[in-house]
């Protein structure tokens, strides 16, 4: 940004801007914060009859509650197991779908991306008892793979369709130019579209990062006997039960929870930004 | 109909190479070796401890099964029996809620025990117990333990406010609830929604929470008796600072009544347990009485919980899992269950096994009036939205109660009639 | 946008340009040289490219839908599911639903329900990207790490604070609102009241959307060159004008995307509204997945459940008809 002078008249002016600003900020961060909090407050602060908003002594016991908890660690690797088998699988599969409906022409592509746009639509809880059914008769119950294919059908759709809109910001000018420049069809899309399109395949696989790591329905539908397979959705529910909705511990088991994908977008946040600036100078 | 997935090479590939070394340690023992019983018991329905003793026994007693016990949580509960019940391998042995099991007996997935009834023992069976387990004269749910609600209260907090004995009937538990409700202290904690307990206030009036005229049923929630149910527990909530839109899960009563402000709370005796666990200051100050009634000498009318056992049909080792019911519900694991957590056993003959403590001997005054639920196997499919929960916060926020009261009933009847 | 600082936080989407933002098209892309490989000829490469998603579609979405509709037609209960033998039921399960005063009041309240949020989350979601686009560097950085904070929170986490926020006794919201002089909120129970929890099921969704949309429009916003911006303000045009004339337009495509993705799920929001309210109270906040899960899973009537399940998508479709022949156009002038 420019820098300009900061007269009175323009900081006034931007006043409202700036109470927006804090208060977009605060209403963003409030609920997260709150989360956070709980989970360092001794069980009596929590239950105190005028909310504390600044902790006054912090507890680490809750947080050793969920994690010593049976089984946090084992849950916590299925839920990342799952989740990015089903990441990678979605990009590859989009990958190759984007490019032919951004790049190629061919009979039927129209009815291809409609096809795709109309699976955005599916009823997944309506189709759990179908896919139990299905899962049933092939004796894929009680199996972690069986849910990673259930969430890369759930995010490959809105997978390609962000991936074609990524692909189609990228001239494919660039690559016809490495083209003449004599490298193969395939090279030019490896060499020059691809190192472009990674901010894109970065911001599509959070997507689906978090759509997989949050689902609760099927993890608990289709792993049934096999209790070490459950993932983590299923094991935060635990939570809440008739003598324990425990909140220091929930929020605790919660923070843990939402730590890698926070994590995750922090540090590829940087990456898609700086990938973004960089696609701007394609000259 | 079967039908393969067929999943490209990549897919294929991607998830093996993704979830191989995840399948390496979670096999639980299928391995050659002795058979493993899986065992689904219900989170806090009994200690760990006595599941310890328990497994070690069996598993010295029958030297070819292994017991892989896991516990079940409450959510979500009633999809994944039925899930497991309708899958090719199924858990072995499954404890089911009392108002529960009529559904799942109905259902056809459940392993028919009739012919081992006597060997049970099954003659003295508790009634709330073994007639939810039956349909059409065949047995498939056995009675495993029953329990029901009690007042405990905080000793201190009634010496303090000078009274002396526990009340005798309804007029007097109201006047001394009112007594101890004040300054800091509530009289009684009781959640806007702990519906088991108005069932009690509405049964003690002569309601129902609902009839079977014919063939169909009807929800009564909105009769003349009911209502009158609901007016003592509108009064008696008022009395204590329990949130209206809230069960007894939610904050859990026992760390509310464990800070020490609250003179009494309705729970089951194994309640006090839990309490005592999380603030010891409180051990040995807890008393205990049954619901008082509307007259002297007759405790109030309470409803009877407990669990049966069922096998699933789908169990690849019926025989075995058989054994499991058999130790479980025969009388040695009967009368440790009845002195760990105090439940009442599943057999008459043996309430002697309940120890001469004040926990159980109010649970036990009070069982000669213990009731159960509607007798459906939609029962289950009422308590999955419970419409008796809304209701309730309905009338202590205020709303219009005869509109509340019509709404609820008609919930009720439509899902039990369907 | 002329130097190319890095822009913390232009996260998410990209910047679809697709196809108004393109200056020059590319000349008539036809006689695409058939690239190095000799082996396959070039025409069927992007079959053997979409293959897998056909595939994965066809096994993993198409035939279980087809199940879906098989059980819709059939008496398919507890009893069926378990043993199988379910029976051949004809449209007496759309019949039932269908005339099913519940089922047309749940239809209403689901078209409320979308229209309420998807319009605030929209309008909100654009407020905030233009403000966003105003804003100075830290504070833009600032408002970009609260949204980036609100949308990466996980579902059920956000979901159990925002019950616990909204709790009758020991809320922060009814606590603020009685110090702000709302005494009526003293022990309030939000959830006890068909609006009220329905606000706060639309304040919950409403706060768990707008970042996905402002973060989206504003790394759209971002790649217009502020050159245009700043001779248009040279030219005299005032701040609605230039939002009217330049913002709007290059905006229109990707704000079509989002809108639709936002349609798509609002109307099939199903775990927030489970976990908390559970439909209730009085069936105040069932909207058509909560009913459907409903009559299928706490009923035990899948074939009910699978009926009503169908009769959604096809309202859902209908909704979005517009959308999709809009898309088909400009998929045939690519």
């Amino acid at each position: 940004m420019r820098p300009v002078p900061a007269s009175p008249s323009r900081v006034l002016r931007r006043l409202p801007l700036h109470m927006g600003a804090l208060l977009t900020f605060a209403v963003c961060a409030f609920p997260v914060y709150w989360m956070v909090l709980t989970a360092f407050k001794p069980t009596a602060d929590i239950q105190a009859e005028t909310p504390l908003f600044l902790p006054t002594s912090l507890t680490l016991e809750h947080f050793s509650a969920a994690v010593n908890a049976d089984g946090f660690w084992l849950f916590w690797r299925n839920s990342l197991i799952v989740t990015a088998g089903c990441v990678l699988l979605a990009l590859a599969v989009a990958l190759g779908s984007a490019f032919a409906v951004a790049r190629l022409r061919w009979k039927g592509r129209r009815g291809f991306v409609l096809m795709v746009f109309i699976a955005q639509v599916a009823p997944w809880e309506a189709l759990l008892i179908p896919m139990y059914v299905i899962a049933r008769d092939t004796d894929m119950l009680d199996r972690l793979p069986t849910l990673t294919l259930v969430y890369f059908m759930i995010t490959l759709p809105f997978t390609i369709v962000t991936l074609r809109s990524f692909l189609t910001g990228i001239p494919r000018e660039l690559e016809e130019a490495a083209q003449v420049d004599g490298c193969t069809r395939a090279a030019a899309f490896r060499r020059v579209t691809l190192p472009l399109l990674a901010p894109g395949l970065l911001a599509t696989s959070l997507f689906g990062f978090i759509t997989a790591w949050n689902e609760f329905a099927f993890a608990n539908m289709l792993i049934i006997k096999n209790q070490d397979d459950r993932t983590l959705p299923v094991w935060l529910s635990s939570f809440s039960n008739v003598f324990g909705t425990d909140w220091g511990a929930t929020m605790a088991a919660s923070t843990l929870f939402a730590l890698p994908v926070l994590i995750l977008f922090l540090v590829l946040q940087r990456r898609v930004a700086s990938g973004l600036a960089g696609g701007a100078v394609k000259g | 109909m079967k039908i393969r997935f067929i999943p490209t090479a990549a897919v294929l590939a991607a998830s093996c190479v993704l979830t191989a070394c995840s399948s390496a340690p979670s096999g639980s023992g299928q391995a050659g070796g002795p058979d493993t019983l899986t065992v689904w018991i219900m989170k806090d329905s009994v200690s760990d401890a006595y599941l310890q003793r328990f497994e070690k026994d069996f598993e010295q007693q029958h030297k070819d099964t292994v017991l892989d016990i896991q516990i079940q949580e409450w959510d979500g509960i009633g999809e994944k029996i039925t899930a497991a019940l309708a899958s090719k391998d199924a858990p072995d042995v499954i404890e089911v809620g009392n108002t529960q099991v009529a559904q799942y007996a109905q259902s056809g997935g459940v392993l028919d025990l009739s012919d081992k009834v006597t060997e049970l023992q099954g003659a003295d069976w508790l009634p709330g117990l073994a007639e939810p387990g039956k349909v059409d004269g065949k047995q498939y749910g056995i009675p495993w333990y029953a329990a029901n609600r009690v007042v405990i209260y905080n000793k201190d907090l009634f010496a303090r406010a000078g009274v002396t004995a526990p009340p005798k009937t309804r007029d007097e538990w109201l006047r001394i609830t009112e007594k101890l409700n004040r300054g800091k202290t509530q009289g009684i904690y009781l959640p806007g929604q702990n519906w088991y307990t108005l069932a009690g206030f509405i049964w003690e009036e002569g309601g129902e929470l609902a009839e079977k005229q014919g063939d169909e049923w009807k929800g009564a929630l909105d009769s003349p008796e009911a209502t009158r149910g609901m007016d003592f527990y509108q009064r008696l909530q008022a009395l204590g600072k329990g949130p209206k839109d809230s069960d007894e899960a939610k904050p859990p009563q026992a760390d509310v009544f464990a800070k020490g402000d609250v003179a009494q709370v309705i729970a089951v005796p194994g309640g006090a347990k839990i309490v005592e666990q999380a603030n010891p200051a409180l051990a040995g100050k807890l008393g205990f009485f049954p619901i008082p009634g509307r007259t002297a000498g007759t405790p109030g009318a309470t409803f009877t919980g407990g669990s049966d056992l069922i096998i699933p049909a789908a169990s690849a080792h019926p025989d075995a899992a058989y054994q499991v019911v058999k130790s479980l519900a025969g009388e040695k694991w009967q009368r440790d269950l009845a002195k760990t957590m105090s439940y009442v056993p599943n057999r008459t003959s043996l309430a002697d096994a309940l120890q001469d403590d004040a926990g159980t001997a109010a649970m036990a005054a009070a069982a000669a009036q213990g009731r159960a639920t509607p007798n459906s196997p939609q029962w289950a499919a009422v308590e999955a939205t419970n419409p008796i929960k809304e209701y309730m916060t309905a009338v202590l926020t205020g709303s219009n109660r005869q509109k509340a009261a019509k709404d609820a009933s008609d919930a009720i009847s439509k899902t039990l009639n369907s | 946008m002329t130097p190319p600082a890095a822009r913390p936080g232009a996260t998410k989407v990209p910047v679809p340009t697709a196809t108004t933002a393109a200056p020059a098209p590319s000349p008539a892309p036809a006689p695409v040289p058939p690239g190095g490989r000799r082996a396959l000829p070039g025409s069927l490469w992007p079959y053997l490219l979409i293959a897998p998603t056909v595939l994965g579609i066809t096994a993993l979405l198409a035939y279980p839908l087809a199940r879906n509709l098989l059980i819709s037609l059939q008496h398919y209960g507890m009893a069926e599911l378990i043993r199988g033998g379910a029976h051949f039921a004809g449209l007496e399960n759309y019949r039932e639903i269908l005339g099913d005063a519940e089922f047309w009041r749940v239809t209403r309240r689901t078209l409320w329900w979308t229209a309420i949020n998807v319009v605030l989350i929209m309008v909100i979601g654009t407020a905030v990207a233009l403000m966003l686009q105003r804003l100075g560097r830290r504070m833009r950085t600032l408002v970009l790490s609260g949204l980036v904070l609100a949308w990466a929170s996980p579902v059920i986490a956000t979901t159990t604070v925002f019950q616990w926020l909204f709790s009758s006794r020991l809320g922060v919201v009814n606590w603020l609102l009685v110090r702000l002089g709302f005494e009526s909120f003293q022990d309030y129970s939000w959830l006890a009241h068909g609006p009220a929890a329905f606000t706060v099921l639309v304040l919950l969704v409403v706060w768990q959307s707008v970042p996905f949309v402002a973060i989206t429009l504003h790394s759209a916003l971002t790649t217009v060159p502020t050159e245009l911006f700043e001779s248009a303000r040279i030219d005299g045009a005032g701040g609605w004008r230039i939002f009217h004339s330049i913002t709007l337009p290059l905006l229109r495509p990707i704000f079509g995307l989002v809108l639709s993705l936002e349609v798509i799920w609002v109307f099939r929001c199903f775990a927030q509204i489970w976990a908390v309210t559970g439909g209730g109270p009085g069936g105040a906040t069932t909207t058509l997945p909560v009913y459907a899960y409903q009559v299928a899973r706490s009923l035990h009537r899948y074939d009910l459940g699978a009926a009503a399940a169908t009769v959604t998508v096809l309202i859902l479709i209908a909704a979005l008809i517009l959308y999709f022949r809009q898309m088909f156009r400009q998929e045939a002038e690519l």
